[in-house]
């Protein structure tokens, strides 16, 4: 098939102008801007006055966006184990033949179509309410009074309520990713690993997992992503000022440039920087994870 | 995605013995999930003096359909739901439009720009919202158009679709590329031109993948949030996430949780009911643009 070169662009066009104009065009202006301040986002680029890396320095002497991004990282630490563990683990017990697959299967992976604002109301006027919530029922029916008078939406406990119920909505879509790997092994290994007498632990540790390389380093990746946009969740957390137990670095961008209460000055400079730094982190896990899980080229 | 009907098992209660603490740690998850969602719905149609009492799901006072009668229309959430509509629907639409030619053409022609415009969409992928949102910002309050109504509500159209497209079109890329080249090849033999050969032939043939990925971009255009907030700036423009996020947030000075409730159970219906009829379609699509 050649010489169908009207066709190529009539229909590559449209798909890539709006690559260009919602993509490109925006990286390469936000990763211009962190070097710039101006006064608002709509400035044009004319009145925006150079600065040099003086915009990244501020950031990293800020002491509310270093918070900000222990909390990340703390969200990607801990939920990262958390979610990848209990994904993996309903992913093995999945496919070691139990009954009704696809119920579970489906069950599991439910929050990922809820809107997330929805479903963090869940989590919040449900689930850690503390006059008539499920963990202060549980706790109270158990008597153990001083654990249900705990209010889990406060102080300290904010954080973990906040990374509990964001980690609990997103393992059933990690799991669904480990499932088709899992799906993908050829049978035949552990056919062979049964017969020279491995049981189902040992082939978990040495046939499963050193298999799963490829499908780690998706996960992980996107995992990284998922961390790096945090911010409905946030908001729902603390929606009338961000507080520092649950302001993450694109919460603390918003705040900088589109304005929030209790912030007079805009700085869209420092938040395309905010920008910037968020892009380099996922590009160095990347990075990272490709290193570390090499392929040793196993093909089957 | 292949269909796997597996045989019914024969029971083997020492089999299934040695599942129990898997079926235990199943159970406890899906129970918890259930009990969440169950709770909701119930207090939905209870009222909030009783869920405040711990007497949500009693019901002593009978159902109160009012609650919803009360979320749809005194705090706005009709107005909403219908602009959700409205831009899942048409959003949809042009996705797939501007969509699959792209993959086609990119799944079967060879050409300088091809390996570009695929990695290009790829990286857009990992792409984080906040690295696009400032400029878009700049350029959209610049036209200076955000206060008349039905030209706004296309803007947000024009950049719910544009979000998606790196994604569509990879989607469907991989899509087209597992569909044999024998029908294109007969239907040029045929005198066929190549684009109406697209129409006719291929677009009807990638039906299961086009719908599989148009049910996504429902979801997430539907559940859409970030890109809400900064460009629905008013109420008229507003679809059902960040809505509904302002009426948690005056819920706390009127107090009524259950109306509350009933609002989040109307924003959760849609994609529920779509997930209940389409959810093995939905969870095979989920890996289905993935390569490990």
């Amino acid at each position: 098939m050649k010489k169908n070169k009207t066709m190529i662009i009539c229909f590559t066009l449209p798909a890539t102008i709006v690559f260009l104009v919602m993509f490109l065009y925006p990286v390469i202006r936000t990763a211009m801007m962190s070097f710039f301040t101006m006064a608002s986002v709509s400035d044009s680029m004319s009145t925006w006055e150079f600065v040099g890396l003086a915009n990244y320095a501020e950031l990293l002497k800020t002491s509310i966006f270093m918070t900000a991004m222990k909390n990340m990282l703390m969200i990607w630490l801990i939920g990262g184990i958390g979610v990848i563990f209990f994904a993996l683990l309903f992913a093995v017990i999945l496919t070691n033949g139990v009954r009704a697959k696809s119920f579970w299967r489906a069950i599991i992976y439910l929050p990922n179509i809820i809107s997330a604002v929805a479903f963090a109301n869940m989590w919040i006027y449900y689930i850690f309410q503390k006059r008539f919530g499920m963990i202060h029922n549980i706790f109270a029916t158990l008597g153990l009074d001083k654990l249900a008078r705990t209010d889990y939406m406060n102080g300290d406990m904010k954080f973990w309520s906040l990374l509990i119920a964001f980690s609990f909505g997103s393992v059933g879509y990690f799991m669904l990713i480990f499932l088709s790997g899992i799906e993908r092994l050829p049978q035949d290994y552990y056919e062979a690993a049964t017969i020279d007498g491995a049981n189902k632990l040992q082939q978990f540790f040495h046939i499963t997992l050193p298999l799963l390389k490829g499908v780690f380093k998706t996960i992980l990746t996107f995992w990284t992503v998922s961390v790096v946009g945090f911010f409905v969740w946030s908001q729902m957390w603390s929606p009338v000022n961000s507080e520092s137990q649950t302001i993450t670095p694109v919460v603390y961008m918003y705040n900088i440039v589109f304005g929030n209460t209790g912030m007079s000055e805009r700085m869209p400079g420092k938040g395309a920087a905010v920008g910037i730094l968020m892009a380099l982190v996922v590009l160095l896990i990347f990075f990272l994870v490709n290193r570390l899980f090499r392929e040793d080229d196993l093909e089957f | 995605m292949a269909k796997e009907k597996e045989p019914r098992k024969p029971f083997n209660l020492k089999k299934e013995l040695k599942l129990a603490p898997g079926y235990i740690i199943l159970i406890l998850w899906v129970i918890f999930t259930i009990v969440l969602l169950g709770w909701v719905f119930g207090a939905s149609f209870s009222t909030t003096a009783e869920i405040f009492q711990g007497k949500a799901l009693k019901f002593e006072s009978g159902l109160h359909f009012e609650n919803y009668a009360k979320a749809w229309n005194g705090s706005g959430v009709a107005g909403f739901f219908g602009n959700s509509l409205l831009y899942s629907v048409v959003s949809c639409t042009v996705l797939i439009l501007v969509c699959a030619p792209a993959a086609y053409v990119l799944s079967r022609f060879e050409f300088i720009a091809n390996k570009f415009i695929q990695t290009g969409f790829v990286s857009a992928m990992g792409v984080p919202a906040i690295m696009v949102v400032l400029p878009l910002f700049s350029l959209i309050s610049g036209l200076g158009i955000l206060n008349n109504i039905p030209v706004a509500k296309t803007t947000l159209i024009i950049l719910y679709v544009g979000i998606n497209v790196p994604y569509t079109t990879i989607f469907l890329l991989t899509f087209f590329s597992n569909i044999s080249k024998t029908y294109e090849e007969a239907a040029a033999i045929d005198g066929c031109p190549p684009m109406r050969t697209f129409w006719k032939i291929m677009f009807p043939m990638a039906q299961s993948g086009i719908v599989t990925v148009t049910i996504f971009n429902f979801i997430n255009i539907w559940n859409e949030y970030f890109l809400s907030l900064i460009f629905a700036s008013s109420d008229k423009l507003k679809p059902v996430a960040p809505g509904l996020y302002g009426m948690i947030n005056s819920m706390k000075y009127t107090g009524d949780w259950a109306g509350m409730f009933a609002a989040v159970i109307i924003v959760f219906l849609p994609t529920f009911i779509l997930y209940i009829f389409l959810s093995e379609k939905i969870i095979g699509g989920v890996t289905g643009g993935i390569k490990g």
